[in-house]
C-alpha cells in the first residue's frame, strides 16, 4: 500500500512537474542572437539589417510568436570587426545561451561567424554574406537568404541580352570593373557568356578601389564606343562611372551596373533623378517587387521607421526574410531547434520576400536575381519574362544632364 | 590622339583641383613645420558645410565659399591655439603628427554622427555639365575649380608677399626668435597662419563635393594624395605643390586612359620615389621655401 501510495504520489508529482516544464518551455521566449556592425565601415548596412530583424521581431510577436513563444532578439555590436564578431557569437551561444543565431552583415564577417555557429551545432541563417568564400567553407548549417550567390548577380542580364535575336544583340562590349571580390567576378561571368556568344570585347579594365576620378577610364571606354557597357561596381564607383559618362556625353545602348544602381534612394540622388532612365541592375528585392508579403512588409516598415518604400534598404528585407524562414520551419515541423532548422531547410523551396529560396548542401541559393531597369523613375523588373513588370527599354535614352 | 588630348584636358583640370587642396597643406608646413594629417578631414568638413548651406539657402556652392572660408579659418586657428600651441617646441613636429591625426579622427566621428556614413554630393544642377570644344569635353565644374585654384594661389601669394601679416609669417618662418624680438606675436601669427591653411579647405571642399561622392571616411584617401603632392612638390613650396598636382593629375589620367587604371596611382608613386631618391627635398623644396 505504502509502495503504491508513494508510486502514485511520485507519478502525480512527475506528471505535474512535466506539465509545468512544458508550460514553462512554451512560455519562455525564443532567444535569438545576432551580431551586427552598428558602428564602423559597414554600419549603414548593419543598421539596415538591425531594422529588418527588429521589424520581424515586432511582427512575429504580434502574431503570438513562434509556437507560442515570444521572440526576443539580442543584437550586439561587432564594430565591423572580424575578430569581434567571433567573440560576439561565442558569447551569445555560451554565455547568453540563445536558442538560435542569425547572420551579421558582409561576407567578411559571415565567414568567421559561421564557423562559430558550426562548432556549436547551431544553424546559421544569414542575410548578407554571399561571396564565393562563404560557400567554400562547406558549412552545412549555413543558409544565405538571397536568390543566388552574389557573384551570379549579372547572369540574368546575360540571359536577357542573349535572348535577343542575333540582329538586335550588341556587337561590342566594354567591361569596367572595381577590383573587388564581388564586383569583378560578376562582370567576368557576364563577359564569358557574351564572348561565347560572339559579342566582341573592345574594352576590359579593372580599377582600384581608391580611384575617385573615373573620367580618364570612361574616356578610354568611350573611345571604343561599345554597344553594351557592363560595370562591375559597388556604390561610390558606380555613381562616379555614371557621372563621368554624363560629363563625357557617352551613352551606351545598354548599361548594366552590378551595384549602386540598385539603391532606390541613393542612385537618383547621386547622378540626378533625370539621368537614371534605362540603366540596368540586378536586385533581390525592390519596392515594386511582387513577392507575396511585400505590401504588408512595406506598410509595417514605414509605420515603424517612417520614410517611404524607396528608402528601404534591401538589407532590411534580407534580415526580415531570415526571420520569416524560422516561422516557416516551425509551421511546417511544429518544432524550432537547430537540428530541425538545418534538416528542414535543406529540403524543398521556401517563399520569402526574396522570392522562393532553396539551397545546395552548403547554403548557396539556387535561384537567380531579377533584372531590373530604371523606367519612369523607378526600378522595374524586366527579366525573366515570367515576372517582368515591363519590357526592357533599349537602347537606353540619352543622358538628360 | 583624341584620347591623349582628352586625357590631358581631364588631367590638367583634376590637377587644378588637387593643387587647390594641397595649397593649404603646404602653407601649413611652410609656416609651422607641421605635417597636418587633418587637412583631408578639413576638406571633407568643407564639403559637408557647403552641402548643408546649399540645401538650406540654395545659394550657389561657389558663392558659399565666401561664407565657409571664415568658418574654417576659425576652426583652423582654434586647432592651432588649443591643441598645437601647447606642445613643447622640441617635440612639436613629431607630436603634431599625432595631434592632427587625432583631430582628423575626431572630425570623422563628428561628421559620422551628424551626417551618417551615407555617400553625399553637392548637386546644384550643373555639376555634370560639359562644354564640347572641338570634339573634346570640358567639365564646367572642374574648369571653374581650376580657375578658383589659380585665384586662391594668387591670393595666398599676395597675402604672404604684400601684407604686413604675410611679412610677419615669413619672418616667423625664417627665425621665430628674431621675429618676436622685433615685435611679432609669433603665437598669434602661427594660429592665423594655420587658420589660413585650413581656410583653403572651404574652397577645396566645395569643389570636392561637386565632383565626387563623399562620406566622412573620404579623408583617408584624400590625405594620402595631398601628402604625396606636397612631398613631390617639396614640403612648404606652394608653387612646387601646384606642379606636383599637375604631374599627378595628368600622369594619372594618361596612364588610366592609355594603359590601365590599376597602374595610374602606382606610376605616380614611382615618380615620387624616383624624385625623392634624386632630390630628397622634392622638386622645389629648398628654393621656393626660401621665397616664402
Amino acid at each position: 500500500m505504502i509502495t503504491a501510495g508513494v508510486l502514485s504520489a511520485a507519478l502525480i508529482t512527475s506528471s505535474l512537474l512535466s506539465t509545468v516544464g512544458v508550460a514553462a518551455n512554451a512560455a519562455s521566449p525564443l532567444k535569438i542572437g545576432v551580431s551586427l556592425s552598428l558602428t564602423g565601415d559597414f554600419s549603414d548596412s548593419g543598421l539596415a539589417a538591425q531594422r529588418g530583424y527588429l521589424l520581424w521581431q515586432q511582427e512575429v510577436n504580434k502574431k503570438g510568436g513562434i509556437l507560442g513563444r515570444s521572440v526576443s532578439i539580442k543584437i550586439v555590436n561587432d564594430a565591423s570587426s572580424p575578430d569581434q564578431v567571433v567573440t560576439n557569437y561565442t558569447n551569445l551561444i555560451t554565455k547568453d545561451k540563445v536558442d538560435i543565431v542569425m547572420g551579421p552583415f558582409s561576407s567578411l564577417l559571415t565567414i568567421p561567424a559561421s564557423r562559430v555557429a558550426k562548432r556549436y551545432g547551431y544553424s546559421f541563417i544569414e542575410p548578407a554574406g554571399g561571396g564565393p568564400k562563404v560557400f567554400a567553407e562547406k558549412n552545412p548549417n549555413l543558409f544565405f537568404v538571397q536568390p543566388a550567390a552574389t557573384t551570379k548577380g549579372g547572369d540574368v542580364f546575360a540571359d536577357y541580352i542573349l535572348s535577343l535575336p542575333a540582329s538586335q544583340r550588341p556587337k561590342t562590349a566594354g567591361y569596367v570593373k572595381l577590383d573587388d571580390p564581388f564586383a569583378a567576378p560578376l562582370a567576368d561571368n557576364i563577359k564569358a557568356r557574351f564572348e561565347a556568344a560572339g559579342i566582341k570585347t573592345v574594352y576590359d579594365q579593372t580599377y582600384p578601389s581608391e580611384t575617385a576620378d573615373m573620367t580618364p577610364v570612361i574616356s578610354a571606354l568611350a573611345a571604343k564606343n561599345p554597344d553594351v557597357v557592363v560595370g562591375g561596381t559597388q556604390s561610390a564607383d558606380a555613381f562616379a562611372q555614371v557621372k563621368a559618362m554624363i560629363q563625357l556625353k557617352f551613352s551606351p545602348k545598354w548599361l548594366f551596373l552590378s551595384n549602386g544602381a540598385s539603391s532606390p534612394l541613393e542612385f537618383p540622388q547621386q547622378i540626378g533623378a533625370n539621368n537614371t532612365e534605362g540603366v540596368f541592375t540586378s536586385s533581390d528585392w525592390y519596392p515594386k517587387s511582387t513577392a507575396p508579403g511585400t505590401a504588408a512588409f512595406i506598410k509595417a516598415y514605414v509605420a515603424k521607421y517612417g520614410g517611404a518604400a524607396t528608402s528601404i534598404d534591401s538589407t532590411s528585407t534580407e534580415a526580415y526574410s531570415a526571420g520569416t524562414l524560422l516561422e516557416e520551419v516551425a509551421a511546417k515541423t511544429g518544432k524550432i531547434d537547430n537540428k530541425t532548422i538545418i534538416a528542414t531547410l535543406h529540403k524543398g523551396s521556401w517563399p520569402t520576400l526574396e522570392g522562393n529560396l532553396s539551397w545546395n548542401a552548403y547554403g548557396e541559393p539556387q535561384g537567380s536575381y531579377l533584372l531590373t531597369q530604371w523606367i519612369g523613375g523607378a526600378l522595374t523588373t524586366v527579366w525573366p519574362k515570367t515576372t517582368a513588370q515591363h519590357a526592357p527599354v533599349a537602347p537606353k535614352p540619352a543622358w538628360k544632364n | 590622339m583624341h584620347l591623349v588630348v582628352q586625357a590631358l584636358i581631364l588631367g590638367t583640370l583634376t590637377g587644378g583641383v588637387y593643387a587647390l587642396m594641397a595649397s593649404g597643406q603646404t602653407l601649413i608646413f611652410g609656416i609651422m613645420k607641421v605635417i597636418n594629417l587633418a587637412q583631408g578631414a578639413y576638406v571633407v568638413l568643407g564639403a559637408y558645410l557647403t552641402m548643408s548651406l546649399f540645401q538650406w539657402t540654395h545659394i550657389d556652392p561657389f558663392l558659399l565659399i565666401l561664407l565657409t572660408t571664415p568658418i574654417l579659418f576659425f576652426v583652423g586657428a582654434a586647432t592651432q591655439w588649443f591643441l598645437l600651441r601647447p606642445l613643447r617646441p622640441a617635440d612639436a613636429t613629431e607630436l603634431s603628427l599625432l595631434v592632427t591625426f587625432a583631430v582628423a579622427l575626431g572630425l570623422e566621428g563628428l561628421m559620422s554622427v551628424m551626417y551618417k556614413t551615407t555617400l553625399r554630393s553637392i548637386q546644384p544642377g550643373y555639376e555634370n555639365h560639359s562644354w564640347t570644344i572641338a570634339g573634346y569635353q570640358v567639365n564646367e565644374v572642374r574648369f571653374y575649380a581650376f580657375l578658383l585654384s589659380i585665384a586662391m594661389l594668387v591670393i595666398l601669394y599676395l597675402i604672404l608677399q604684400k601684407t604686413k601679416f604675410g611679412r610677419a609669417i615669413r619672418a616667423t618662418v625664417q627665425n621665430p626668435m628674431s621675429a618676436q624680438l622685433l615685435g611679432v606675436n609669433s603665437n598669434l601669427v602661427s594660429a592665423f597662419g594655420f587658420g589660413l591653411g585650413v581656410a583653403t579647405s572651404a574652397a577645396a571642399g566645395a569643389v570636392f563635393g561637386l565632383i565626387t561622392p563623399f562620406n566622412p571616411g573620404s579623408h583617408y584617401d584624400l590625405i594620402s594624395r595631398l601628402l604625396t603632392v606636397v612631398i613631390l612638390g617639396g614640403l612648404g613650396s606652394i608653387g612646387g605643390s601646384v606642379i606636383a598636382a599637375m604631374v599627378m593629375g595628368v600622369g594619372a589620367a594618361l596612364v588610366s586612359a592609355l594603359s590601365a587604371p590599376v597602374w595610374s596611382d602606382f606610376t605616380f608613386f614611382a615618380v615620387l620615389i624616383i624624385v625623392l631618391l634624386v632630390r630628397p627635398r622634392g622638386m622645389f623644396g629648398a628654393k621656393v621655401r626660401g621665397a616664402l
